[in-house]
């Protein structure tokens, strides 16, 4: 009976330190964000190619308005979020040394939930149900949904913290509770509106105008500043010192790191709104909390590169780590542009243009994906007991082709975006605007053209780390044990 | 230092309940006075609840992602009130629920199209935008003028609208759906429809058939136009 | 450690959201109302039916029938 117990744990879970891990849990994530991942990535290069060729808008489904919003939401909370969910999992049990609270079929349940929850976001709006609010679209039906995964998956999180048998709770974690906690504010602030009726989904906003603006950017820049920011510096603060067999650089900078970028980051949403109708103090605040932001980001920053002291040379060897330390760098370029964007002046050339499209892939791909991609690269063969991935010069490929992307990508929307505004702005010699406005339509195609070719590079490197994730797992690779899974388990059966 | 981080550490509900106190402050200093000083929306003259069909033209509009690629939000800066007309005001949109001041240009901004081109060249533009304007990127809405307007909730969707404050009265609702009919067709009497809402703009709609077409244009129509800036004073614009 | 029970209770949970979602379908007046409320059954259906699954094959485990359990 005893030894039956353990088969059972085992099929789940593994046994380190006498600590039966539910990974199995963090494993289904893993697959999800892959295949989210490559998803999101289609939907891009696809509406990408509609700017550049709009032939490619196809009545009423795929016409861009209605496609659009899908590609955020399989990247961020597809993609992003089943990164965080598997990360987080990961990340709590270990540094814990506990098992995650609430059983096996809890966890479950939020792994399906969530990706029912995904797919029907999408599938929403491309039907045309959308509360048109960004990155919060989806109708009251899936906010109620997601509310529930949300509380579920605090629950199992806080749960397995309360449980642990380490004195200290992780960094990692700190910032895992932050995103959380965040995210859980900004859906209900966001989202609270009336249905027309139980059995139709259409909403009304509980607010409109100007706070209803507000309570938007506060919404919009805080997905970024915690989903995609918090979450995934708890995954620096974890993965990087793992994969780099180092310490955290700073102890007492991560503190600072964590506390200030908490308080500071709620206060920037304002700056999406400079020169609109939002009263003046607002944009102001707006501005100067996100000059200020530029300081945590860049501690973590520091925090992030510098935990590789005397480790250097592992860049060289893992492209795993690789991928997380260039992402760190990204971060740090994109919250240098960020507070730079939200100074008014800049901001008047900037706004409604490409370059704040540009900025948030620079982040977006650069830090968020890379990190991901670094997490999932260190967590597959760790998850599932091998040696290494199958592949590593397919990772180098992958590694090559997403950079690449970036860059492409980036770089069009920079031109692309500086070009807008000055071309919107401009005054010729009689003192008339010089240029129509579908001059500046015009003029974007060749940059348009580029970016769709750098998302078709992500998409490109992403099918790479998926048959190589496919090969990793299924490989009877044997020649390395691990003291895991496999000998105990094949033990425990008696075989 | 007396105090000791250790502390909160070691104490996950420490931890959680500091966290949510420090992530409260900003969204609280930066929302909750919008809504309690009340110069955040300026004191001017015309601005009234969209009509039933221009509200059913809005969630069109919010249905079909029109808010991706325009604004309805021109900025207090000089090229911008030139190509487009007066800067934004809150008034403006403060029966918008939800806001529609978008967030990227991908076409031009449309806070004050209403009245800047014909009924013909709207149904036109959006049926094949590049027969018109062939270097844009605007995908085809031709499908709408083929799309019979559902109207059966329009009393459902006035009813919430008051109830979260936009100042439709008994007789607004009790009229939706005459409203609506006599709105999209230029050939019905339109007169009760203009006392209540004044400015309204007719579609071109068939008789006996409101297309959704006819509801984006009229909701199209009215963008911007509420406001009369020749009698508004410096001093109600103020903020 | 994790008892059966909260399996259970996650299941009866996720039934109770099966029947929400068999409501929304029957009364629903829009498309999306009735998609959500179908994949709510579905899922509910297919989520039980995987617990109801795995506490057997367990079972068969603790008894010696097909001792390779696992993926």
């Amino acid at each position: 009976m005893a030894s039956s117990a353990a088969t059972a744990m085992l099929d789940d879970g593994s046994v380190v330190n006498k600590v039966f891990y539910n990974e199995a849990i963090v494993r289904k994530f893993v697959i999800a964000a892959i295949i989210w991942a490559i998803i999101a990535f289609c939907l891009g290069t696809y509406l990408a190619s509609e700017l550049a060729f709009p032939q490619l808008n196809i009545a009423p489904y795929f016409n861009f308005g209605r496609l659009r919003p899908a590609h955020p939401t399989a990247a961020v909370f597809g993609f992003g979020g089943n990164v965080l969910f598997a990360t987080s999992f990961y990340i709590v049990q270990r540094t814990s040394r506990a098992r995650l609270f609430g059983g096996r079929a809890w966890a479950d349940f939020v792994f399906w939930a969530y990706q029912l929850q995904v797919a029907n976001m999408c599938i929403s709006y491309l039907l045309g149900f959308s509360k048109s609010q960004e990155y919060a679209e989806g109708e009251w039906h899936l906010d109620l949904w997601l509310a529930v995964i949300w509380l579920s998956y605090m629950t199992i999180f806080i749960g397995t913290l309360t449980r642990r048998k380490e004195p200290h709770i992780y960094v990692a974690n700190w910032f895992f509770i932050a995103y959380m906690s965040m995210i859980l504010i900004l859906h209900v602030g966001r989202n609270l509106c009336i249905p027309i009726s139980p059995f139709r989904a259409k909403s009304y906003s509980l607010f409109s105008g100007v706070q209803d603006a507000m309570i938007q950017w506060w919404y919009g820049h805080n997905v970024v500043g915690f989903f995609l920011t918090a979450g995934f510096l708890g995954i620096m603060y974890y993965f990087i010192p793992k994969a780099a067999g180092r310490p955290v650089y700073s102890y007492r900078l991560s503190i600072v790191h964590f506390w200030s970028l908490t308080f500071l980051y709620v206060w920037v949403g304002a700056h999406h709104l400079h020169w609109t109708a939002l009263p003046d103090w607002t944009q102001t605040l707006g501005m100067a909390f996100s000059i200020m932001l530029w300081m945590p980001s860049w501690g973590g920053m520091i925090n992030g590169i510098m935990t590789l002291s005397g480790a250097w040379d592992k860049l060289r060897t893992d492209p795993g780590l690789r991928f997380s330390v260039t992402a760190v760098a990204f971060y740090g370029m994109s919250t240098f542009e960020g507070p730079l964007m939200a100074v008014r002046d800049v901001n008047a050339l900037s706004h409604y243009t490409d370059w704040t499209v540009g900025h948030v892939h620079s982040g977006a791909l650069g830090w968020v994906m890379l990190v991901s991609f670094g997490a999932l690269y260190y967590l597959i063969p760790a998850l599932w007991r091998k040696p290494g991935m199958y592949s590593t010069k397919l990772m180098e490929w992958h590694y090559w082709l997403a950079m690449t992307g970036i860059m492409f990508y980036i770089f069009a929307m920079w031109i692309a975006g500086i070009t807008q505004g000055l071309m919107w702005r401009a005054y010729d010699s009689h003192g008339f605007l010089q240029y129509s406005f579908v001059e500046s339509v015009a003029a974007m195609h060749p940059y348009y053209v580029v970016r769709a070719i750098g998302g078709g590079l992500i998409v490109t490197g992403a099918l790479m780390m998926a048959y190589n994730a496919f090969r990793t797992i299924t490989t009877s690779d044997e020649s390395i044990l691990w003291a895991g899974r496999r000998t105990a388990g094949a033990l425990a059966a008696g075989e | 230092m007396a105090f000791s981080h250790a502390i909160v550490e070691k104490n996950a509900f420490v931890l959680i309940a500091l966290t949510f106190g420090v992530l409260s402050i900003g969204g609280a200093v930066e929302i909750i006075p919008l809504f309690t000083i009340h110069t955040t929306v300026e004191a001017v003259k015309g601005v009234r609840p969209y009509t039933p069909l221009e509200l059913a033209g809005r969630d069109i509009y919010i249905r079909e992602g029109c808010y991706l690629c325009h604004s309805q939000q021109i900025r207090s800066l000089r090229d911008e009130v030139e190509r487009y007309g007066h800067y934004s005001l809150a008034a403006e949109s403060m029966y918008d629920h939800p806001f529609q001041w978008g967030s990227k240009r991908i076409g031009p901004d449309i806070a004050r199209v209403g009245g800047k081109y014909s009924n013909d060249w709207q149904y036109a533009h959006l049926k094949n935008p590049q027969a018109l304007v062939p270097e844009s990127l605007m995908p085809k809405f031709g499908f709408l003028a083929e799309t019979k307007l559902d109207y059966s909730d329009i009393d459902m969707k006035l009813k919430v609208q008051r109830l979260l404050g936009t100042p439709y009265t008994d007789e607004d609702l009790a009229n939706a759906h005459k409203d609506i009919e006599a709105q999209a067709d230029p050939t019905a009497d339109a007169t009760a429809l203009l006392k209540r809402y004044p400015k309204a703009v007719e579609a071109s709609g068939k008789t006996g058939s409101v297309t959704e077409m006819d509801a984006l244009v009229a909701y199209l129509q009215v963008l911007g136009t509420m406001v009369n800036f020749a009698d508004t004073s410096e001093e109600q614009l103020k903020q | 450690m994790d008892s059966k029970k909260g399996d259970l209770i996650v299941g009866i949970v996720t039934g109770i959201f099966g029947l929400v979602g068999l409501i929304l379908a029957a009364g629903a007046q829009d498309i999306e109302i009735y998609i959500f409320g179908l994949s709510l059954v579905g899922f509910a259906a297919l989520f039980i039916f995987g617990l109801v699954k795995r506490f057997y094959d367990e079972k068969d485990v603790a008894h010696g029938v097909d001792g390779q359990g696992g993926h």
